[in-house]
């Protein structure tokens, strides 16, 4: 609930399909709580930044045009049972982030077009599944220009009886050369009967790239554990803050509305 | 405070602590000298509970108390502090929050009511200053993208924070420009009181010029072959190790 | 030379030569198409017990239930199986007087691979005093292997002299509801090899080299069982680098690997069959199910190489059943012109405490397409598992297509697996380099490849590390311009 305590602490009617707030760092966000399907554009050399929370069971999809030199942020949320499907296309030299948290029983699939050059994506991702959940994350990158760059970090946790998966797919055309493309999933499972399943996948037609992938179900690097202790923390509290430090990682650079996001983590965490 | 008598350790298979015999007491500080591969490392390690390693001979009282059987936490609780080597980095933990959890656990341990918010946040910014380390690192990752340097005053900054009864340094200097060695060094003294004790590892001479030891151990093959006063370190840099491990073999 | 040997080799000549000389009308061959009367043919033929027939026809009945599966990264033309011959016996090959004799182009292959001159001979189907040799050589390991108890012998004579051991092991691995091809095997497969290494027995040479010299036509449908009972060793190559022609296009073999209790088997493949033409047209298909069954302590290990087929279409796998058992897969699959590879490996961790590993480099040149498709699981009960696998794609040039297609999938939270990939092309700052320091692009080329799949052929019998590495350079030609 921390997220919709600091919407309402920004003066927002929650009632409002969409308003615009302020970020604690400088600039402005539009916010969009519970949206149908949604149509972005963002013109040549125009900035926008959304921020995206979805509550209910309801599927959306979503549409994202980014022209020529256009920078977009998006950061979506999904706390009901709901699924989004998203399409990105993005043109010559834009620039496109994602930050997409799933925290209920909901799937978020994402596809981005590079269609022009020098565009480039970074998104990045965490999903935590608890009770008898069943998350899916997907992620597919579509290098069709070159000179194009995409990195996308997903991480999850999952515990209880749930279920996290992850679908990757980095596709890059013949013709486009000089591709720098990166996908990593890690995954954590907490509990016996917690299951997780990443299939990051890699299609490339073009040779003159650089891509590469990595999927990690289970590791927790275990020197930080005994650092942490020798500080004087016990076991079971450095093993927790370690996995709260995993997903956390994820939002950090996201300012205040981060901390919120953080903070939305740990207590969905605590339920598992 | 520390007594460590005939300490035996190994490592898998491999026996690297062969009988490690050393009294520490209040106001004092020890350097540990010796070629790479004496075991240094390892009886740091060793002291702060690593479970990679297994005592298999000796005994180590600190405080009056058997180290030995107490976990890596509760020792440190007790005041015991490692300084890192190689100290790992903690993504998505904040030095701010991994502090706050630290310094609270070890206040309850020792019965004593937890930090608020705004005393805590005062105790950082004062400690801070100890090390001339810059504030906005609290606010990052655990070690994460810190420069060799910005690490080791990480360690000296935590030490500050934690304010130990003992304190064993790893190497500290290893790895560090001439400023950021005269920082992390003088912070370490400002930090040495008659109340408490210091143990530095080290390879060079030149931390001992700031930090003056009252006694100087020189570990081989996994024992304390020879110990002297702060002249036996310099003698160690003009000289090297082989007059004395020569002499030993003899 | 001795009488006695005199007397055995005019009589094997003869003996030769008297088949080589027959004309069709004796040729054993059973009319095209698939039917339960085509499977009771075959069974006859071979002279099969009841059991074995009875086998056969469960799995052909199973095999008409099921549906060509399409979900590979493979562009297939359409195969009739109707319009296959599903037997025929062993053709003997014409014997030739010398080696001048063999063609010139094949010739120049072995030279670059390397291969001693007897065996080139004896691949060639040269009939001298080296053959002598070779008969010999082959007397000498059937009398060791005898004396220490294996088993090595084709699958036909298993089925008769050894029905004990068939019965408990043949599809136990790989039964034939497992999958199409595996049905169809199970069903049709003509002949393959079984070997059994008796418990605590280690096998005193590489079954290789035996294979070798040994080798006739290979069947179309073949089938290997290699049994290693507790606390045996074996370390077993199939294939050759020589380049295989055969004028049957799909192979669907079936391997399966018994590794029980504390015993360890190293299972090599090399393989350089046909891969089609220039312009794609041609080439074998391989379609191959492997799989081995590992128990407590056992160790199996798969090493492959592959150049050739036009289509190469296999996942050897292991089923780390047992508490503490290893399983490893080296893989190097190079693609060129149209030649395509959808090939990888699975590992299913059952028992506790069980580690894989997998080491996948694929290349890829010319046209074609090559994809890495794994999948790591881990069930609920496999406590500790770990696994670590690295999967590479090199490129070269910009016309071919890298894949990779993992799986991880985990239902145990003390798993620690880790996956790694990355896709790259050879730099020009390489080339450059060695072209500074005089060697030919070409050589360059054949240098790096080998430099990137070393760790894997390092894993290979030695002999086959040297033939490998000179395979991977030739396979290369044509494709650097």
């Amino acid at each position: 609930m921390a997220l919709l305590n600091y919407i309402k602490e920004q003066g927002i009617d929650a009632a409002a399909a969409s308003s615009v707030i302020t970020l604690a760092e400088g600039g402005t966000a539009e916010l969009y709580l519970n949206p149908n399907d949604m149509s972005v554009e963002v013109s040549e050399q125009q900035t926008r930044s959304l921020i995206i929370l979805h509550q209910t069971d309801d599927a959306v999809s979503l549409s994202v045009d980014v022209a020529p030199f256009a920078n977009i942020r998006i950061v979506e949320v999904l706390q009901g049972r709901g699924c989004v499907d998203c399409m990105v296309r993005q043109q010559t030299g834009s620039r496109c982030e994602i930050y997409t948290i799933l925290l209920g029983d909901a799937t978020a699939d994402y596809t981005i077009d590079l269609n022009g050059k020098e565009a480039s994506n970074m998104l990045r991702g965490a999903f935590v599944a608890g009770g008898d959940e069943r998350q899916r994350m997907g992620v597919r990158v579509n290098h069709f220009s070159s000179d194009c760059q995409s990195d996308s970090l997903i991480k999850g946790v999952a515990g209880g009886k749930a279920l996290g998966e992850f679908n990757g797919m980095v596709y890059v055309a013949q013709d486009a050369q000089r591709t720098d493309a990166r996908q990593t999933s890690r995954n954590i499972e907490i509990g016996r009967e917690a299951h997780i399943v990443t299939k990051p996948q890699l299609e490339i037609y073009a040779d003159d790239v650089k891509c590469s992938h990595g999927a990690t179900v289970g590791q927790l690097d275990s020197e930080a554990v005994l650092y942490m202790r020798q500080r004087g923390l016990s076991e079971a509290q450095a093993k927790r803050l370690q996995i709260e430090g995993f997903l956390k990682d994820v939002v950090m650079s996201l300012g205040e509305l981060g901390e919120v996001l953080a903070d939305e983590l740990t207590a969905k965490l605590e339920t598992l | 405070m520390l007594t460590v008598k005939n300490l035996h350790a190994t490592v898998g298979d491999k026996e690297i602590l062969k009988g490690i015999n050393l009294e520490v007491k209040a106001g004092e500080v020890h350097a540990i000298m010796g070629p790479n591969g004496s075991g240094k490392s390892t009886f740091a390690s060793v002291l702060a509970g690593n479970e990679k390693f297994t005592v298999t001979e000796g005994s180590v009282e600190f405080m009056g108390e058997n180290l030995l059987e107490k976990s890596i936490e509760d020792r440190a609780r007790m005041g015991l502090f490692l300084g890192f080597q190689y100290p790992v980095e903690i993504p998505g933990v904040t030095m701010a929050n991994f502090m706050k959890m630290a310094v609270n656990e070890q206040r309850k341990f020792r019965g004593e009511e937890p930090l608020s918010a705004g005393e805590f946040l005062r105790l950082m910014r004062e400690k801070s200053k100890v090390v001339e380390l810059d504030s906005k690192l609290t606010s990052r990752s655990v070690n994460e993208g810190f420069s060799g340097g910005e690490k080791k005053k990480n360690e000296i900054f935590q030490m500050a924070m934690l304010d130990p009864k003992l304190a064993v340094l790893d190497e500290t200097d290893s790895g560090l420009d001439i400023d950021a060695l005269r920082i992390v060094a003088t912070g370490v003294t400002k930090l040495h009181t008659e109340d408490n004790a210091t143990i530095v590892i080290t390879h060079y001479q030149r931390l001992l010029d700031y930090i003056v030891p009252d006694y100087v151990h020189v570990l081989y093959n996994g024992r304390i072959i020879y110990s002297g006063d702060k002249t036996l370190a310099l003698k160690l840099e003009k000289e090297g190790y082989d007059w004395l491990i020569n002499d030993y073999k003899e | 030379m001795a009488e006695k040997d005199k007397e055995i080799l005019e009589n094997f000549e003869q003996g030769e030569y008297k088949y080589g000389f027959t004309t069709d009308i004796e040729t054993d061959t059973i009319a095209r198409g698939l039917t339960e009367d085509t499977i009771r043919l075959i069974s006859e033929k071979k002279q099969e017990p009841e059991w074995m027939l009875e086998s056969r026809l469960r799995a052909f009945r199973h095999w008409q239930t099921m549906k060509l599966p399409t979900w590979a990264h493979l562009d297939i033309p359409e195969i009739d199986f109707q319009d296959i011959i599903y037997y025929a016996a062993p053709k003997p090959k014409k014997k030739l007087g010398s080696m001048d004799e063999v063609d010139p182009e094949l010739k120049r292959t072995f030279d670059k691979l390397g291969i001693p001159l007897e065996e080139q001979m004896a691949l060639a189907g040269v009939a001298v005093d080296a053959v002598m040799d070779s008969v010999s050589v082959k007397t000498t390991f059937r009398e060791t292997l005898a004396e220490k108890g294996i088993i090595f012998c084709s699958i036909s004579e298993a089925i008769k002299e050894y029905p004990e051991l068939i019965k408990k092991y043949l599809g136990s691995v790989v039964p034939y509801t497992d999958n199409f091809y595996a049905a169809l095997n199970a069903a049709v497969f003509s002949d393959g090899s079984f070997c059994y290494i008796p418990k605590g027995v280690r096998c005193p040479m590489e079954l290789s080299t035996y294979f070798r010299i040994n080798a006739e036509g290979t069947g179309q449908f073949e089938r290997t069982l290699l049994v290693a009972d507790e606390g045996a060793y074996v370390s077993y190559l199939e294939g050759c680098t020589a380049p295989r022609r055969d004028e049957n296009q799909l192979h669907a073999a079936v391997v399966e690997i018994i590794v029980e209790k504390d015993a360890e088997v190293k299972y090599s493949t090399v393989q350089n069959w046909y891969p089609g033409d220039k312009e794609g047209k041609g080439g074998i298909y391989n379609f191959v199910t492997k799989r081995g069954l590992c128990r407590e302590n056992g160790r199996l290990s798969w090493t492959q190489v592959e150049t050739g087929s036009a289509i190469t279409w296999k996942y050897p796998s292991c089923v780390l059943l047992g508490d503490n058992s290893v399983g490893e897969f080296y893989s190097v699959a190079m693609t060129n012109n149209y030649q395509q590879a959808d090939t990888g490996t699975k590992m299913i961790h059952i028992g506790r405490n069980t580690r894989s590993r997998i080491v996948s480099k694929g290349i890829s040149a010319g046209k074609s397409q090559n994809a890495y498709r794994g999948l790591v699981k881990v069930a609920k009960g496999a406590e500790n598992a770990r696994n670590y696998s690295q999967c590479d794609s090199l490129l070269i040039g910009d016309r071919c297509g890298a894949h990779t297609f993992p799986v991880v999938e985990s239902y145990n939270p003390t798993a620690v697996l880790e996956h790694e990939a990355t896709t790259s092309k050879i730099s020009e700052e390489q080339l450059f380099y060695c072209n500074q320091r005089g060697l030919s692009t070409e050589d360059a080329v054949g240098l790096i490849v080998n430099g990137y799949a070393r760790e894997v052929l390092a894993k290979l019998p030695m002999e086959f590390a040297v033939e490998a590495q000179k395979l991977l350079a030739l396979s290369l030609e044509g494709s650097v311009g």
